[in-house]
């Protein structure tokens, strides 16, 4: 539904920390599906951890993040059309399984409740069918 | 009616971090408590769903004390029932 062409006319991060690749499904201010393609050449894993390569819980983070800013410029274009700093408020976020290179997650973000300045979010992140994290965010969005 | 502003100083307490003693109904969100404005959306998300109630984003910048919350979900929990 967005490449990554059109996703990165939303999102401001840029390489080595977009995290999501694909949007699947975007249902305007009420679900975004996103895919993030984990491969063995991503740099963290040479770090973490060298002889068993695991992909960190903050970068699931970071994805589910972003996937979460894509919804929000879904339901509010208006405001996402100006240039805006995004930051992550409350995070609760619990992790289920780990996820190795070679894994797609699919993360899954339907809006709590989308104010013109951010939003509270439930996400959650699966590979084929299986949760590797779910729990609920907050954005808050800044004009620059 | 005063179960609601108890409920509702122990939803703020958890999500502000603070003893509930210390929400008392006038203290000022911001300038006392330490709020900030993504907390506030907590706050007005956190009643919403324990009241399963719809408050609008206008009401926002209403939220300032323990009592105003208090108020504007009463007004909100009134709608519903009618």
């Amino acid at each position: 539904m967005y490449n990554i062409e059109e996703i990165q006319k939303i999102l401001p991060q840029r390489f080595p920390f977009l995290m999501i690749d694909r949007i699947i499904e975007l249902e305007p201010g009420a679900k975004v599906v996103a895919i993030k393609n984990v491969s063995v050449n991503e740099e963290f894993f040479s770090g973490h951890f060298p002889d068993a390569p695991v992909m960190p819980g903050v970068l699931i983070i970071e994805a589910m993040a972003q996937a979460s800013i894509m919804l929000f410029a879904g339901a509010k274009p208006e405001q996402a059309a100006k240039k805006y700093s995004y930051y992550l408020g409350n995070v609760k976020i619990k992790f289920l399984n780990p996820v190795f290179p070679g894994d797609q997650i699919r993360i899954t973000v339907v809006p709590v409740k989308l104010i013109s300045t951010g939003g509270i979010v439930n996400v959650t992140a699966q590979v084929s069918d299986k949760e590797v994290a779910r729990g609920e965010l907050s954005i808050s969005v800044k004009e620059n | 009616m005063e179960n609601v502003e108890n409920e509702i100083r122990g939803l703020i307490a958890e999500i502000i971090e603070k003893e509930p003693s210390e929400i008392t109904p006038e203290a000022k969100f911001f300038e006392e408590l330490g709020v900030d404005s993504m907390m506030a959306l907590e706050i007005l998300t956190a009643v919403e769903k324990k009241y399963k109630i719809v408050i609008p984003e206008e009401k926002l910048t209403q939220l300032t004390t323990l009592s105003d919350t208090v108020r504007v979900a009463k007004e909100y929990l009134e709608k519903k029932a009618v």
